[in-house]
């Protein structure tokens, strides 16, 4: 497996403020890798600093094995998705499309085969000739796409592409990115807040938090194991047990994670099988999400967990009645992980 | 002191050209043409109706004044430069004053109406008469006109067919001056202005007036004996197209017009004008700030102005405003606006009463020789003014329209 | 009371046509009378003739005036010159302007903005007779501050005339093509320049295919200030422009003696620049201005 891009101990300030604190970062050629962390975790100015439109303080930044920590933009085998798309908005569609290749001076017949190909990629062969302010947020979103794939970079850059999208046009082009990225083989590096479309989209994914990568792994890695009470909170539902809570249910000190989803509802007193424990409780608060029914349940030893459960068998209803009912919590005792 | 109040009365004066520039365009409807041929057909009677019979009486109480700047002070220029407030005490009329920057702007805010008294140059008051907007002066009314310089009453520029139109005010020539740093020998001809092979070629200025075609006819009246020209001002086809052909040929010399004299006197000062048409005031003026600068009357003549103070023909405020004409050409006043403009008075015995003693003596206020070879500006009119009726002469728009063509 | 108040806030709220109309009649009667008035007016006197007797307008209709002015050379080259004048002045405006206002919205500290501004606009707080006597003392033959910095060069200032007109409005308009071309530069999106260094292009080719082409409006805005403001200048070229005049001057000589001539050359700049904003609109700038 090749490199496609090697980032060495990367820091950049702005003013008093440290916004990437020390980032070691491999991103193996032909991945889907998305930087996932909240605003003003660095991750978007790591990106930026992978394009080039922004200088580290220290580190250093390697394509395909080149050092190209102080070259331009303009130089690096690089593209970019904009979170605004940037598309500019005195030429056509095509124009657009057609710039980077005009830059290049690759000749106008070859030029335009490409364009139009890379429209047709993105579905949009009709609407070469419109200006970007006519075309809706989708279509653009898809036009800054071809704009930048139509180069054949080495690594497409996307920031926060999907931001600005509703949520059926983002679910939907969530799926048609991740195609895209499979056809054209281009490794990808995707900066996200959204823990969702990170765990759906990615081969890997790196976690920010305060300038730092605090976790890098599979989707299922981070959501199964988060490395820290951090990754835990930030990434699915924040299902913690701490300290005394912790050794009255579990019998251990520290803090612990269950993913909700593993949390079996059962009739008070239900007996625990072989592996998996019982802990008894109260639901406080019954939450009716459509797919699903999530549950607050105040536990009899003391602490608070989630537990969500597909609406397949009972009627909804029926839940929504639960409140104030006395449960058992069941669940297998792999699933609790200590996120120390 | 002397160059801080010219350049404000120069920022005064340019400041109102822009506004009338700025209002000209559209105020072109109010002159009538009916009153225009009514006018033209009256020029042989007496214009204007009768003088006014008198006797002066109780003031009106206001009197609305149109004047150069400089001639009316009232001290807010200067706190010491005041005699609008002896005059107000006096008489109680209260002065209502507005200022002009050009003999063309004055016409034209006469038109407008409104006005009782207007300081008029020569090259105003006939468009004033024929115009119908001014009226006869009783004299025998304004006792100071009794000690005026007898070379300054009843002049073609202010008087018709004997009968007296204001009362006049001050007068000056205009000069031949010269940068003694570029002009080492002392001047006496307009030669070194109008000559194509001039020296001082590049360097020459020229007054940015139509009426400075009368100077090119007063070189010509000396130079060119043969074109006949007995008046600058009453010039025929021949004579004038004699004197633009002389003029477009002097503009190769020229270095720039002035019409301002904050700007000539800069430029003689500098020495980048070396050599042109002045006024006495300006010399004075570049000599106080230190400039090598000389000036004096050329052999062959010169133009020259003469102000007359005229009662408009609607005055409302009549006996206010004979009040004004007397008071304003009285010997104490008239030294000092004469001493603070720069010019020599009217008023014989104002020479008694200036600050400094020389002063009618510089200005050669009484010098009735000095005066003799100066032509006051004047409005050419289609009737030549030196009395010729088998010709007609070139009227002042077309003298404009001319110039205009070119300066252009 | 309250009743009543209450109804006549219920009027203006059920007739909104009828607030509006009382908001815009002042203001529009305004618009209507005065300026578009005084241009018909204008337009009207340019067909007048003048009595050369008195020097009043005699009002038929006629056209000598426009004749005069396009077969008399002198003034068909003033023409010439004053529309060469204000396209100078508006070229070099927008060379001087352009890297300027770039400089402040893009390059320096965001903190120094407002501080930069400023010192654009000081110009235009100093009196505009100031200014120009400003300019006529630098641009004095042999003596003045041009000349003295040109003669180590063995060359002579500009002095007085075109040159010196030209140099002196560029100064005098500077500011209002840099002010619409910073506020152009500092609306446009940093993710463009981004963009087009992305997709390859130097600094070089982005600001000639990204930069100017976002910013032409506010260039435009600029170019019909600078272009017009010169067009009907009279001053500048009477205290610096030597004997060299301008087709304000032709107006501020003959409007007294003969207005409709005055009113006829007057028209002129009005139509140049009508026509100027037409040729604008054709490229679709004036759309987002």
């Amino acid at each position: 497996m090749n490199t496609a891009i090697r980032v060495r101990d990367l820091r950049r300030t702005f003013g008093t403020v440290v916004a990437v604190d020390g980032v070691d970062l491999d991103v193996i050629d032909g991945e889907f890798l998305t930087l996932l962390g909240p605003s003003g975790s660095g991750k978007t100015t790591v990106l930026r600093m992978i394009a080039g439109f922004e200088r580290p303080d220290a580190g250093t930044i390697e394509l395909d094995g080149v050092d190209v920590t102080s070259a331009p933009p303009y130089a690096r085998d690089v593209n970019t998705v904009f979170q605004d798309y940037a598309l500019f908005p005195h030429m056509s569609v095509l124009e657009n499309i057609e710039y980077g290749l005009r830059v290049k001076k690759v000749p106008k017949a070859e030029r335009r085969a490409r364009a139009m190909e890379a429209l047709e990629g993105v579905r949009l062969a009709d609407l070469g000739d419109r200006a970007p302010s006519q075309l809706s947020g989708g279509q653009r979103q898809r036009v800054a796409l071809a704009r930048a794939l139509v180069n054949r970079p080495k690594v497409l850059l996307l920031d926060e592409p999907l931001g600005a999208l509703d949520l059926k046009l983002r679910e939907q082009m969530q799926v048609e990115l991740k195609a895209i990225q499979r056809d054209v083989g281009i490794t990808f590096v995707f900066v996200t807040h959204d823990q969702d479309e990170a765990l759906t989209m990615s081969d890997r994914i790196a976690v920010f938090n305060e300038g730092r990568i605090v976790q890098l792994g599979t989707p299922a890695e981070i959501y199964e194991f988060p490395a820290s009470e951090f990754v835990a909170g930030f990434v699915g539902t924040s299902n913690l047990l701490r300290d005394e809570t912790a050794r009255a249910v579990l019998g251990n000190a520290g803090t612990w994670s269950i993913r909700p989803e593993k949390i079996r509802i059962s009739a008070a007193g239900t007996p625990a099988s072989s592996g998996e424990r019982a802990v008894a409780g109260t639901v406080r608060e019954v939450i009716y999400v459509g797919m699903s029914t999530r549950m607050v349940i105040d536990l009899a030893p003391g602490g608070t967990l989630v537990a969500v459960e597909q609406n397949s068998g009972r009627h909804a209803d029926e839940r929504l009645s639960m409140r104030g009912e006395h449960v058992t919590l069941l669940w297998n005792t792999e699933h609790e992980y200590s996120v120390n | 002191m002397h160059a801080k109040r010219l350049l404000k009365v120069a920022a005064v004066s340019a400041s109102a050209m822009l506004l009338v520039a700025a209002c000209g365009g559209s105020s072109g409807s109010s002159s009538s043409g009916s009153s225009a041929a009514a006018s033209g057909g009256a020029a042989a009677e007496t214009p204007g109706g009768s003088a006014f019979a008198g006797p002066v009486g109780m003031g009106e109480g206001q009197v609305n004044i149109l004047a150069w700047p400089g001639y009316v002070e009232d001290g807010s220029t200067d706190p010491a430069v005041d005699w609008v407030t002896p005059f107000e005490k006096e008489t109680g009329c209260q002065v209502n004053l507005k200022t002009f920057g050009t003999s063309d702007e004055a016409v034209k805010l006469m038109q407008g109406g409104g006005w009782d008294v207007v300081s008029a140059s020569g090259d105003a008051t006939l468009r004033l008469i024929y115009g119908d907007l001014v009226q006869p002066v009783n004299t025998d009314l304004v006792p100071s006109y009794a000690d005026i310089f007898p070379d300054l009453k009843m002049q073609k520029f202010n008087s018709v067919d004997g009968v007296a139109y204001g009362i006049p005010h001050g007068r000056g020539a205009n000069l031949i001056m010269w940068n003694t740093d570029k002009v080492t020998t002392p001047l006496d001809s307009w030669a070194v202005t109008f000559d194509p092979k001039s020296p001082y070629k590049g360097a020459v200025t020229a007054y940015d007036s139509p009426i400075f075609i009368a100077d090119a006819a007063v070189y010509l009246m000396a130079t060119q004996p043969e074109l006949g020209i007995k008046d600058p001002y009453a010039l025929d086809k021949t004579q004038f197209d004699a004197a633009i052909a002389l003029l477009t040929q002097q503009k190769e010399l020229i270095g720039e017009y002035w019409s301002d004299y904050t700007k000539a006197t800069q430029a003689f000062e500098s020495g980048s004008t070396a050599v042109g048409t002045s006024w006495q005031v300006i010399a004075n003026l570049a000599e106080a700030d230190g400039g090598h600068v000389a000036a004096a009357k050329a052999k062959e003549g010169a133009t020259g102005w003469s102000d007359t103070w005229m009662i408009a023909k609607d005055s409302a405020n009549i006996n206010c405003a004979y009040k004004w004409v007397d008071y304003i050409a009285s010997p104490s006043v008239n030294a000092q606006v004469a001493e603070w403009f720069g010019e020599a008075p009217s008023n014989a015995k104002a020479c008694d009463l200036t600050t400094d003693k020389n002063f009618c003596t510089s200005y050669h206020a009484g010098d009735t020789e000095y005066w003799k070879d100066v032509y006051y500006w004047n409005t050419p009119t289609t009737a030549c003014l030196d009395g010729r009726t088998d010709v007609q002469c070139i009227p002042y728009s077309e003298w404009g329209t001319a110039w205009t063509a070119l300066r252009s | 009371m309250t009743t009543t108040t209450a109804t006549h806030r219920g009027f203006w709220y059920r007739h909104p046509g009828l607030r509006q109309g009382g908001l815009l009649t002042a203001p529009m009667a305004w618009l209507v009378v005065v300026y578009l008035g005084s241009l018909a007016a204008l337009f009207l006197t340019a067909f007048y003739q003048v009595d050369d007797f008195t020097g009043q307008v005699v009002r038929s209709f006629s056209l000598k005036n426009f004749q005069n002015l396009f077969t008399t050379s002198a003034y068909y080259q003033s023409v010439f010159r004053t529309i060469s004048i204000a396209v100078l002045v508006t070229v070099l405006c927008l060379v001087i302007a352009v890297p300027l206002a770039f400089f402040m919205a893009r390059v320096a500290p965001r903190s120094w903005r407002p501080v930069m501004v400023a010192l654009v606009l000081t110009p235009l707080w100093a009196s505009y007779l100031v200014k120009v006597y400003a300019w006529r003392s630098m641009l004095q033959p042999d003596t003045g501050v041009i000349a003295w910095f040109l003669k180590p060069l063995g060359l002579g200032g500009p002095g007085y005339g075109y040159l010196g007109i030209v140099i002196t409005l560029t100064y005098l308009w500077l500011p209002y093509m840099i002010l619409p071309v910073y506020a152009g530069l500092t609306r446009l999106p940093d993710s463009m320049l981004d963009a087009s260094a992305d997709l390859g292009a130097h600094s070089g080719r982005t600001f000639r295919s990204i930069v100017i082409p976002l910013i032409f409006p506010s260039v435009v805005a600029g170019s019909i200030f600078t272009f017009s403001l010169s067009l009907g200048d009279y001053i500048t070229a009477q205290i610096v422009g030597g004997k060299v005049t301008m087709l304000g001057n032709v107006v501020q000589q003959t409007y007294v003696t003969n207005l409709p001539f005055a009113a006829a050359v007057a028209t002129l700049p009005v139509i140049i620049i009508l026509l100027y904003l037409l040729a604008v609109r054709k490229t679709g700038a004036l759309e987002n201005v």
